[in-house]
């Protein structure tokens, strides 16, 4: 660094850490400020010496670790009892025990943190790499194994003479006069630093745009997610028929499925018997079903009236003395099996829910052919439900 | 080698401390007598809790002796003393046991042999849970204590005259040798006089629990007895702020082991949630004692925590005299917290008794008169301890 | 010989010059490192590169290629896991701890241990990580909620290992950083080369040696070691919860936290001395790190040592006085069972071997602490194995009982770890100085003023 003819400080160099204290006490009892005490190392009583009250660091580590511990701790309530409350292991949402562990962490880490950089940019004011003091002979030798105390020419009662016999009579063994570096202006217009900005700009755009449109798509490889081998309604080469689906051998039967009997027969002799009760769920259910697979030809009530405007045939009514006086399994067979133009339904809808539509049939019938008895027992119900 | 010009000069304590001391004992003893008389269950449950509370404070300070011998540590020998004088009462505890093993059948369900028969887990323990296993036990533990009290002391006081670098070695040897063995018995200490109370709760972590809580209350003695001896000027000049704050400090430090096995004991067993380990604490969530558990939470951990975590209240003697007892009268909480529910477990109705105070008087009496005791015999510094100037001179 | 009580420990063989200190320390960085130094390097990256390829091939085909299997989840991956954090521990005890319990004789060792701390847990790391079959998803373990919006499981243990293991490497970082700072400053003003200088000024910041700035330095020290002494404390214990917060018999034990704490202090400790032995002889630092230095470490593996002992006994006696039959098969399978070997291995190298340091001679003695301490470190390794595969072969269903055998990928990785860190090891002794110089010039003598204790 070229120096400047301004003085900036005048430094002393002792040999002794004794030397040093020394000093530093007559320093400060000579009224002077502005000074400092350079060490390679700490010296114990320094900061008496030099008359320094005790560091603040601590404030920062306590507030921002009690932040962090407070944060994290509001934090995984909030995610995990009230933005989405999982159940775990069947704890409370919220259990202290469990949460412990991470709110004291994330306490730790905020303190460590906050200590850190506020003791970097605040406490010491660094980085600051273009101060008087560096590359100077002095700061050479206190960085090794020698004592240096300095005091700047900001300081109110600075005189140089009157410092350097001061210093003289504590017995430094050098003593030195640091001049302020000479002030070096740079244009912001500097093709050097353009260019700089330039290939900074570049690189930064080009590795965001490689990392968010390119790294983001890459899959490290993809065999876990393509495998060799067919889904569902693919088409296959492999094959004759092109179809990747095989039908099963003939004559196969799915475990525990003991296939319909009566299966193709228009008019059976015989037909099955109803393994439901209509209770309240079935009747739901058969309901949802009818509305949904009956209901289209056969009119929401079974009435034989279509929702389908003729563009269908209009399925027959429910009503007719003939279909009430069938079997229930006269019905699930009709369902099962289809009749005349309706098609079989046991490939979309399951056994159990056939049998639920038939029940629910007998409801409609019965609610179409209610007697007076039918009658009294609603009012009952309804009287008491309306309580 | 070692320097004998410590400026140490012996003073006496004034009369009323010895005085103090034996009346409390008295009066507790005798309160205690009655209690036995009237009603020999509760008092042995009363009884016990005030034992383990004087085992604590003993053992823990000879403990803190063999700590100092073992890690050469030099600001804690001017006050060793005051720990060797805590741990005076070792030898009586062989006498004072005799009343706890003759109420074995009405503090263990495991020592009914009714119940033995009835319960196949108790029967899977009877080769370890039987009376005269368990007496033998028990002395063979007091005695090893007694036998290291004994030798430890011996050579300490040797050392007072003859200034004797090898004592200190000796002392060394005992105390490396005596750590583990504290290590050992005082688990097994705690399975067989709290743990079993409970026959079928278990826990490895038992053992270092109640260590940390020994440790805790030796050190809030140890602290208490110096502070006061300090203000009183009975110390010596030379020891400082610095030494209280690392007292301090270790207090600290105990206070947040404790916390740290504590919460880890209750939150592997709550987090795991098998019934043969939560019953333990559900017993202690029931009632009045779901009260007492947040009561040590809070007092055992948050506020010894909290009130020491700065600097100032290190160096304080205001504060280290308001947290040492607090400390102290929080692990007699603790002990309680432990022993007292342990009546259900043996089918009795736990409700508060006045003998609870009385054995715990009596527990306090005796350690004020045993420690005056010691105070008139010997000297409160280590005079010729090759450790005391280094200790002595002892800055942060 | 023996010790003077009224005297404080030795630290250096023959009382050096600062100047001296600073040559001897700054030599390795300054200097062409000579042939055998690349042998070992060449040897090390060998090792590492041996398993970047094991996990290449991991990444590629899966864990499959593991010896993991059904039963046993666990196998390698996370004993390497649990192995490395614990050696990573002692670091942070030395520099930490015994700060705070100002044994003056850690400063030489300090910088050294810390950084030990920092490659062992990037070692611990990278095994989670490459355990999940698909790494590059690893960025769910953080707080950060899935395309379905749901948070992760903060009740898991293996997410609060995660929030451990980052914090303790952020501040493990940020303490040897911090504690390097007046190192280089120092490098900067003695270093002849330009481009040197300019390094040294980018990481020194401008450190000038203040005293304005050392009050508040070494109080942030001072704070640093006070937030890394519990959160070193609460990393293994986390680790230990892994296990324990399971009801997996031989895992639900409530010592685990301060047992895995106290072997892994062990561990580490082990691995510190094992490094130091071949470190102050390569670096001619026998007057820094003397035996005094290696004795009283030795001290200290005895004491975790013994602790994990107690552990051991405490398990097998609480296992059997639970009354719990699976507690109690769990011991006797994990003695007499198909790991027997493992388990007396573990026994053998961690409780009794140690011992033999209550001998004064033995824990001066370089070649005999050596072999106990290579023994500590298999003894270690072992524990985790144990506790993680003797636990899981015989889970609560006894259809999927089975045994774990490790694949050759398996023993590629863990060969790579110990590769990743003996390099970055190497690395470090040829880039920074590898003993805290302004920690170990306080501690000369005659490096303090005679008369200021602190308090007048």
């Amino acid at each position: 660094m070229a120096r400047s003819d301004k003085l900036y400080s005048v430094a002393a160099i002792f040999d002794k850490p004794d030397g040093i204290i020394h000093a530093a006490e007559k320093v400060k009892d000579a009224g002077y400020k502005q000074f400092d005490v350079n060490t390679s190392y700490p010296i114990h009583g320094m900061d008496n010496a030099m008359g320094l009250s005790s560091s603040k660091v601590g404030y920062v580590t306590l507030a921002a670790g009690l932040f962090g511990g407070t944060f994290i701790l509001l934090f995984m309530w909030w995610t995990l009892a009230e933005s989405y409350p999982l159940f775990i292991g069947g704890k409370p949402f919220f259990s202290l025990p469990a949460f412990f562990p991470i709110t004291f962490e994330t306490s730790i880490l905020f303190g460590a943190v906050a200590t850190f950089i506020a003791l970097i940019t605040v406490f010491f004011k660094l980085p600051y790499n273009n101060h008087p003091l560096h590359d100077t002979n002095y700061m050479k030798r206190v960085s090794v194994d020698k004592y240096g105390i300095y005091i700047l020419a900001e300081d109110e009662k600075f005189d140089k003479d009157e410092i350097i016999e001061l210093f003289k009579s504590l017995g430094a063994s050098s003593i030195e006069l640091i001049y302020l570096p000479k002030e070096e202006k740079y244009g912001m217009l500097q093709p050097k630093f353009m260019l700089f900005l330039l290939v900074v700009i570049v690189g930064i755009s080009g590795a965001t745009y490689f990392t968010l449109n390119k790294l983001m798509y890459m899959t490290p490889f993809n065999w876990m997610e393509y495998q060799d081998k067919s889904n569902p309604q693919e088409s296959s080469l492999f094959f004759a028929d092109k179809r990747s689906m095989r039908t099963p051998v003939e004559g196969t039967v799915a475990r525990g499925f003991i296939p319909y009997p009566y299966k193709g027969i228009a008019y059976p002799k015989e037909v099955l018997s109803n393994p439901t009760l209509p209770s309240k769920e079935i009747l739901k259910l058969g309901k949802e079903k009818y509305l949904t697979f009956c209901s289209p030809c056969h009119g929401d009530y079974g009435e034989g009236t279509s929702r389908l405007n003729g563009q269908f045939p209009t399925g027959p009514t429910q009503h007719s003395d003939k279909v009430r006086n069938y079997k229930d399994g006269m019905l699930y067979h009709i369902i099962t099996n289809g009749q005349n133009s309706m098609p079989a339904y046991d490939k979309q809808i399951s056994r159990k829910e056939r049998w639920a539509i038939v029940d629910y049939i007998r409801v409609l019938q019965r609610a179409k052919n209610a007697k007076k008895s039918d009658l009294v027992e609603i009012k009952k119900e309804s009287s008491t439900n309306g309580q | 080698m070692a320097n004998n010009d410590s400026g140490y000069i012996k003073k006496e304590l004034p009369k009323s401390v010895g005085k103090l001391g034996a009346i409390l004992f008295l009066i507790g003893a005798v309160t205690g007598l009655i209690g036995f008389f009237i009603d020999p269950g509760r008092a042995a449950y009363s009884y016990l809790t005030s034992f383990l509370f004087l085992i604590s404070i003993s053992v823990g300070s000879l403990l803190l002796v063999a700590i100092e011998y073992a890690a050469n540590a030099v600001w804690s020998t001017p006050f060793r003393r005051i720990s060797e004088f805590l741990a005076a009462s070792l030898p009586l505890l062989l006498i004072l046991i005799i009343p706890l093993l003759l109420s074995v059948q009405s503090l263990f369900s495991w020592s009914h042999s009714a119940e033995v028969a009835k319960d196949p887990m108790l029967q899977a323990k009877s080769v370890y849970l039987n009376t005269p296993f368990f007496s033998v036990r028990v002395y063979v533990i007091l005695i090893l204590w007694g036998l290291f009290y004994y030798l430890i002391i011996k050579y300490s006081r040797k050392q007072d005259e003859t200034g004797d670098q090898l004592l200190t070695k000796k002392n060394v040897k005992l105390s490396v040798i005596f750590i583990p063995i504290f290590a050992i018995t005082v688990t097994l200490l705690s399975i067989d006089w709290i743990m079993s109370l409970e026959t079928r709760w278990f826990s490895t972590m038992f053992g270092v629990y109640l260590f940390a809580g020994i440790t805790c209350s030796a050190l809030a003695a140890l602290t208490y007895i110096a502070v006061k001896l300090k203000e009183k000027g009975y110390l010596h000049p030379k020891i400082t702020k610095d030494h209280f704050y690392s007292l301090g400090t270790l207090m600290f430090v105990f206070i947040s082991f404790w916390g740290y096995i504590a919460f880890s004991q209750y939150m592997l067993i709550w987090y795991g949630n098998l019934p043969e380990e939560t019953f333990w604490f559900m017993q202690r969530w029931a009632g009045g004692w779901k009260i007492v558990s947040i009561f040590i939470i809070f007092g055992h951990f948050i506020v010894p925590f909290a009130v020491l975590l700065s600097h100032e209240s290190k160096t304080s003697f205001k504060k280290l005299k308001f947290i040492s007892i607090w400390i102290l009268a929080m692990h007699f909480i603790d002990l309680y917290w432990l022993v007292m529910p342990g009546m259900n477990a043996n089918g009795l109705e736990y409700s508060f008794s006045w003998m609870d105070i009385s054995f715990l008087v009596a527990t306090i009496g005796l350690i004020i008169y045993m420690f005056n005791r010691m105070f008139e015999k010997h000297n409160l510094l280590p005079v010729k301890d090759p450790k005391l100037q280094r200790g002595l001179d002892f800055h942060l | 010989m023996s010790v003077d009580y009224s005297k404080d420990m030795v630290l250096f063989d023959r009382n050096p010059e600062l100047v001296e200190l600073e040559e001897l320390i700054s030599k390795p960085i300054d200097t062409r490192p000579s042939k055998k130094y690349f042998i070992a390097l060449a040897i090390t990256s060998t090792m590492l590169l041996i398993g970047v390829i094991a996990a290449g091939i991991t990444f590629y085909y899966g864990i499959g290629t593991w010896g993991n299997n059904q039963t046993i989840a666990w196998g390698f991956g996370i004993t390497n896991f649990v192995f490395w954090v614990g050696i990573a521990h002692a670091g942070t005890l030395i520099s930490a701890i015994l700060f705070l319990l100002r044994q003056r004789w850690r400063n030489a060792i300090a910088r050294f241990a810390e950084a030990m701390t920092i490659f062992a847990v990037m070692c611990a790391g990278i095994f989670p990580i490459i355990h999940l079959g698909r790494p590059w998803l690893a960025g769910y373990l953080f707080p950060y909620p899935n395309s379905m919006n749901i948070w992760p499981n903060f009740f898991s243990p293996l997410d609060w290992d995660v929030f451990a293991v980052s914090t303790y490497m952020t501040v493990s970082i940020l303490f040897w950083y911090l504690g390097l700072i007046p190192d280089f400053a120092t490098l900067r003003d003695k270093t002849t080369s330009k481009i040197k200088k300019i390094v040294y000024s980018f990481f020194s910041l401008g450190w000038r040696h203040s005293n304005r700035h050392w009050r508040d330095y070494e109080k942030a020290y001072m704070i640093f070691a006070g937030l890394a002494t519990p959160l070193v404390l609460s990393v293994h214990t986390v680790v230990s919860f892994d296990f324990a917060a399971a009801i997996v018999p031989g895992w639900h034990s409530t010592i685990f936290p301060p047992y895995f704490v106290a072997g892994a202090i062990f561990s580490g400790f082990a691995m510190v001395v094992t490094v130091l032995i071949v470190v102050r002889k390569i670096f001619d630092m026998e007057n820094i790190i003397t035996v005094n230095h290696l004795d009283k470490m030795n001290k200290i593996i005895l004491l975790t040592g013994s602790m994990v002992g107690y552990a051991y006994l405490m398990e097998v006696f609480i296992s059997w006085y639970s009354g719990v039959p699976t507690e109690q098969y769990v011991a006797i399978n994990r003695a007499f069972g198909d790991y027997a070997w493992a388990y007396w291995i573990m026994v053998s190298c961690n409780t009794l071997f140690p011992q033999f340091f209550w001998s004064r001679k033995i824990r001066r003695s370089i070649p005999a602490m050596f072999v106990i301490v290579i023994l500590v470190n298999v003894g270690m390794w072992f524990e985790r194995y144990v506790i993680i595969v003797s636990s899981l072969q015989r889970d609560f269903l006894p259809s999927s009982w089975t045994y774990f055998t490790p694949s050759i990928i398996d023993l590629g990785i863990l060969l790579g770890s110990f590769g990743l860190f003996f390099t970055m090891i190497l690395m470090f002794t040829r880039t920074l100085p590898v003993v805290s110089m302004s920690e170990i010039k306080a501690v000369v003598e005659g490096a303090q003023p005679s008369h200021h204790g602190g308090a007048n």
